[in-house]
């Protein structure tokens, strides 16, 4: 299987980009301890004049490539918690839409195109700028928008797999409906389910950083748009403080695609559909 | 009413597919007594499987009563009939597609147990040996996924679990249809076997009037959800008198020598 899965360059070139990250999220602690918004040297620097600051510093003197390197820890946290919260939340709200049917699907169902119809960064601005500005709210904010989807493939799954003759067997044995829906319907409805999670996590790192653009990432962190942001006010003089984060988030969400890209391929090999 | 196991008074249910009704069971009524084997026979879509459902009350009936161990069986709800189902058990035709695909034989076997409180969390793995063992099977093959066993195997292990909860009903689906012959007479043996040692009463749906003639003591013949006649199994198939059990013993070439056999 997972030689398969790394048969397609795009798959190499996808995991090879999220080891990168990963290694790069794990390694900021250690290889750059202490606060990255710390002044680390004289205000804009540019890059690869002073060794010690390879990207150089940013307009309040704080060493760039630390901010990158702490930056990819908050974007790929937000990115893997709001795509397992979203996909948690739209699995049991599609699960139970399809298991249940009549009213309870009507109601459920009409609940997710309530959330789908509002553009889904709209959503987590109005979330923010209200509950106000932390990691775990931006989590939540991107989540709230983010989950009509699985919900909606969660649902279709279930509408077929109800009719199995194995949840009839279910019921046959006397397992109560909402043991049947989560333990024997849901676990077989998540396969294409799962399959949207690489969108997931690429929508809601864009999210995270555009919420941080604008000022509403958690002040607490550096977070790519944050740093976008900041260098915005100096464009003209020093591109390079709004460009090296843009080229990180690109890689990033890019390297999540191919990885997303590579696996649904692999899986379609597996089932003998290419 | 009360002497029967069960008994089935003009049960009625109809689908709609394009505006159309169908019957699928029409004013049915029958009834099993306690160790009997009732077998229900008839072409393709005349109403088997519907009948099957209704009684397991996996839909629900239009019109109709069924009496099951003395009680109405279509007055319980919720709770009351989920503890109630014990009783009342069922083996699919397809084994594979009856199982939950990432489930293992163990938990399989452990849900009844588990469900109907029937032993605690500790004595489970041994009483799923021990059923394992009554369908003739290898208690080692609990660790198995059902995916990994053979067909008969599988088969088996449905009437392990059907027979976890001591059910005094077992309604059979085409249970042996989709089982090669040598296999097939194994499990029917094992069936009738159960039936003499538990008390065990079936309904044996089937379109196999061989099988049917061997294995059951009474047949009900089903056409388009109507019952067209009922009797003695091997006085109904050896003369039938309706045009369909006629056309039924006419279809099944295997039922000469398998007369045959039994003459010998």
């Amino acid at each position: 299987m997972r030689r398969r899965f790394l048969q397609t360059p795009e798959a190499v070139a996808g995991t090879a980009i999220l080891v990168l990250l990963a290694a790069m999220a794990l390694a900021a602690p250690l290889l750059f301890p202490g606060d990255p918004l710390r002044i680390a040297g004289p205000a804009l620097t540019p890059p690869f004049q002073d060794w010690a600051l390879p990207l150089g510093t940013d307009r309040l003197g704080r060493d760039v490539l630390a901010e990158l390197f702490h930056g990819a820890r908050t974007s790929l946290v937000v990115g893997l918690a709001a795509a397992a919260a979203s996909l948690a939340v739209g699995a049991v709200i599609g699960t139970l839409a399809g298991f249940a049917g009549g009213l309870a699907d009507e109601a459920l169902m009409r609940l997710t195109d309530a959330f789908q119809t509002v553009p889904g960064f709209l959503l987590a601005l109005a979330f923010v700028s209200i509950v106000g500005p932390s990691l775990s709210v931006v989590v939540a904010a991107i989540a709230l928008s983010a989950w009509t989807g699985p919900a909606r493939i969660a649902r279709a799954e279930v509408l077929s797999i109800r009719e199995r003759d194995f949840v009839a067997g279910a019921r046959v044995v006397g397992m109560h409906p909402l043991e049947i829906a989560f333990r024997e319907v849901l676990p077989n409805a998540l396969p294409p389910v799962l399959a949207l999670s690489s969108i997931i996590v690429a929508q809601a790192i864009l999210i995270e950083a555009a919420l941080s653009f604008l000022g509403l990432g958690d002040p607490n962190r550096v977070t790519w748009g944050g740093m976008v942001a900041e260098g915005r006010t100096v464009l003209r003089t020093a591109p390079f403080l709004s460009i090296v984060p843009g080229i990180a988030l690109v890689v990033t969400v890019l390297g999540v695609y191919l990885a997303g890209e590579g696996a649904v391929e692999g899986a379609a090999v597996r089932k003998g559909l290419s | 009413m009360g002497k029967h196991l069960l008994t089935v008074e003009s049960l009625s249910k109809r689908f709609h597919s394009g505006g159309r009704a169908v019957a699928a069971a029409d004013a049915l009524s029958f009834h099993i007594d306690a160790a009997e084997t009732l077998a229900l026979a008839g072409p393709s879509g005349s109403g088997k499987s519907t009948v099957a459902r209704l009684l397991l009350r996996l839909i629900e009936p239009d019109a109709g009563s069924i009496a099951f161990e003395g009680d109405d069986w279509l007055a319980l709800q919720g709770n009351a009939l989920r503890a109630r189902r014990a009783r009342m058990q069922m083996v699919f035709q397809d084994p594979l597609a009856a199982f939950n695909p990432r489930a293992t034989v163990a938990r399989v076997l452990d849900d009844p147990l588990r469900i109907r409180r029937i032993a605690p969390r500790s004595e489970r793995p041994a009483r799923i040996a021990e059923l394992l063992e009554r369908v003739g099977l290898s208690p080692n093959l609990a660790g198995r996924t059902v995916h990994e066993v053979s067909g008969g195997q599988r088969q088996r292990v449905a009437i392990a679990r059907a027979i976890a909860t001591k059910p005094s009903l077992i309604v059979l689906d085409e249970a042996v249809s989709a089982l090669d012959v040598s296999v097939r007479g194994k499990i029917l043996e094992l069936l009738a076997d159960l039936q003499r040692t538990d008390g065990i009463a079936y309904l044996f749906i089937s379109h196999d009037l061989g099988l049917v003639r061997a294995f059951a003591h009474r047949v009900a013949i089903l056409d388009g959800g109507r019952l067209t006649e009922e009797g003695d199994a091997r006085a109904v198939i050896d003369a039938p008198r309706s045009a369909v059990g006629k056309a039924l013993v006419a279809a099944t070439p295997r039922l000469h020598r398998l007369t045959g056999q039994d003459a010998s």
